[in-house]
């Protein structure tokens, strides 16, 4: 499904990912685990086409290079990426947004865009899955919600527009206990045959919860070690710095 | 320009059947403009719209006087539509219309051939070249107890015909206590490089409520200026919305006296500009008893090389405690080469107020925007969500359903 080759990313001439590479196939859920400025948001960035970075090398999304496509399309084409720090949107309200983004993914496939009364039966279905608050949804966006509710709006977001790749930046920082376990289970009830995962964390907890098929640690912008679920228990026992 | 002032005042005055009164009112207030001229950037009111500049680089051979011996025909079409409403039509500064169909005749006065003020009342020199040359001048009287029960429109249209003219439009508004109304001024010009007045005076007795939606939102080149005069008794509300985006330069400043207690003002606008265009809105409300309130939010959208000034002043007066005043400002600006001047002042004499002011500038937020897109809506679009959600704010401060509806399509707001 993706096929990351030689990739290299500096901003204003600094070197951030270097010679990186990374397969994901269809139905697995990769981890990516490194410490601070190791390159992790970096990666989901790029991945999502964010401007600003020179980049080199090949990122293949179903066969077909990705370099050239812009955010939107990328998104058009099932990637997701679900922020770390997701932006507050004043004036825009949750739900109206949630339509119109599902709307404009829809179209550019060549799908039926949903009427108010269709959208709003998938949103209630979603939310009530998620045990996110339907209130919020009349709400602006992000504004004024807590840092679990955000997180929470991501992942209502993810399955609302059914993606084959997401990409999940640190999601389970700032979450407690009982948000983290919603989010999880949310995350692993769309697990599928046909759709990926990529998890990027700091930290072994979420991988409690989301149990990956394959853990990377990145260092210095390179995957340095891959391994299974084990991997992210030792990287928590040894710590990054004896890592290497 | 001297010359032709005198020209066409005394032509004026010959065409013309006024009192003798306002003969020598118009005279004394023709004789003041003389004197003052049109205002420059060197008087603090006009530092950052110098009007008579402005004047002169966008209107060739300006003229004053303009025959309004036979009657202009109105286009219909630009009636708003799925809003009943009562109507005053004003074409080329004519007025053609005065249709009050869904109230209580008895409950509604309009006035004619008024005595102007004196000019010694007067500090504003484009208030003297309105009196000078201002040929009807109307009062509206809305009787106690009485609420209209649909909105007035005034129809402020100017047609093709209208070339380098001045247009100076006068009138009154009485709402008698208890009584209340709901207006909506909207512009609709087909001609170019004019440069149109107008006046309002309300007086706002107690208990009584006032809704004053100024929209102009028609592209057009033409230079303008209105000055509204509010004044306001006890419990009493003005609730103002300012659509400034259609005309060249447009300047809109709201003069509100608050002189009775519990008294409150709402001074609410936004700027969409484009272009070159240069519009100012400059209040100033006057707190001058207990117990007032004054609230002000101000947001911009700017674009091109279009520029944009808000000067709010908050006056208040050692009698006034207790007061409550509050302004705000924001702007977008989408290019560098727009500017946006925010000037606020605070001129507060009583020591048990509650007084804030701040205001904002910058660019849209391009990690916002790629939030948006990595939700699927290209650059456009995830921009334009932005920007509307940005403005909504202030459009969502009016408190009439139907007209905030109405304002919302003007905005292409719509959800």
């Amino acid at each position: 499904m993706l096929k990351i080759k030689n990739l290299k990313a500096d901003i204003e001439n600094k070197s951030i990912l270097n010679n990186f590479n990374l397969e994901i196939k269809p139905g697995e859920v990769h981890a990516i685990m490194g410490p601070n400025g190791s390159g992790k948001s970096t990666l989901s960035n790029i991945l999502s086409g964010k401007k600003g970075y020179d980049v080199s090398g090949e990122i293949l999304f179903e066969n077909k290079n990705i370099f050239e496509l812009e955010t939107e399309e990328r998104a058009h084409k099932g990637i997701f990426l679900a922020f770390q720090y997701p932006l507050e949107i004043p004036g825009v309200n949750t739900n109206i947004f949630l339509k119109t983004s599902l709307n404009a993914i829809r179209k550019a496939r060549g799908e039926k865009e949903l009427d108010a009364i269709e959208f709003l039966k998938l949103v209630k279905l979603k939310a009530r899955e998620l045990k996110f608050d339907e209130d919020k949804l009349n709400r602006q966006l992000n504004v004024g919600f807590s840092g679990g509710e955000k997180k929470k709006n991501e992942i209502l977001q993810m399955s609302i527009l059914n993606p084959k790749l997401s990409i999940l930046d640190e999601t389970d920082s700032g979450l407690d206990i009982d948000a983290l376990k919603i989010v999880a289970d949310g995350v692993n009830s769309l697990r599928k045959n046909d759709n990926s995962f990529l998890i990027i964390t700091h930290y072994q907890r979420l991988l409690d919860y989301i149990k990956p098929d394959y853990v990377h640690v990145l260092m210095n912008g390179k995957i340095i070690k891959s391994g299974g679920p084990e991997l992210a228990l030792e990287l928590e026992k040894k710590g990054y710095e004896n890592f290497n | 320009m001297e010359e032709q002032l005198k020209i066409d005042f005394e032509k004026l005055l010959e065409k013309s059947n006024f009192s003798k009164k306002n003969v020598e009112i118009k005279r004394e207030n023709f004789e003041n403009f003389i004197e003052k001229g049109f205002p420059n950037r060197k008087e603090e009111n006009w530092k950052f719209s110098d009007i008579n500049q402005i004047i002169s680089k966008n209107i060739k051979n300006l003229s004053f006087y303009n025959d309004l011996s036979k009657p202009n025909k109105i286009d219909k079409s630009i009636f708003i539509d799925g809003l009943e409403h009562n109507k005053l039509v004003f074409v080329n500064g004519r007025i053609e219309k005065i249709e009050f169909d869904y109230e209580e005749k008895n409950k509604i006065e309009m006035l004619d051939d008024l005595v102007l003020e004196k000019s010694n009342k007067i500090n504003n020199s484009l208030l003297f070249l309105n009196n000078a040359f201002v040929s009807k001048y109307f009062k509206l009287i809305v009787k106690k107890n009485y609420s209209l029960k649909k909105p007035l429109i005034i129809y402020n249209i100017t047609n093709k015909d209208l070339i380098s003219k001045n247009i100076n439009l006068k009138l009154d508004i009485l709402l008698e206590e208890n009584s209340s109304l709901k207006l909506i001024e909207f512009s609709n010009d087909k001609s170019i490089t004019n440069f149109i007045n107008m006046n309002y005076n309300f007086d706002i007795q107690n208990n009584s409520v006032l809704k004053n939606y100024k929209i102009d939102n028609n592209s057009n080149n033409n230079v303008k200026y209105s000055f509204s005069n509010i004044n306001q008794d006890s419990n009493s509300v003005a609730e103002i919305f300012l659509l400034s985006s259609g005309s060249e330069f447009i300047k809109n400043e709201i003069n509100c006296s608050l002189n009775g207690k519990y008294a409150s003002a709402f001074v609410n606008g936004v700027f969409i500009l484009d272009k070159t265009k240069h519009h100012e809105i400059k209040t100033n409300i006057n707190h001058l008893v207990e117990n007032t309130k004054s609230y002000q939010l101000i947001k911009g959208v700017l674009e091109a090389t279009s520029k944009a000034v808000y000067q709010g002043k908050i006056f208040v007066d050692s009698k006034a405690q207790k007061t409550d005043g509050y302004q705000l400002s924001k702007a977008i600006l989408l290019n560098e080469d727009t500017e946006f001047n925010a000037k606020p002042e605070l001129e507060i004499y009583a020591d048990d107020v509650k007084c804030s002011h701040g205001s904002a500038s910058g660019s849209l937020n391009e990690d916002s925007i790629f939030y948006l897109m990595t939700r699927g809506l290209n650059y456009q679009e995830a921009k334009k969500l932005l920007i509307n959600g940005f403005l909504l704010d202030v459009v969502e401060k009016i408190t009439d359903p139907e007209i905030k509806n109405l304002i919302k399509t003007f905005m292409s707001l719509k959800q």
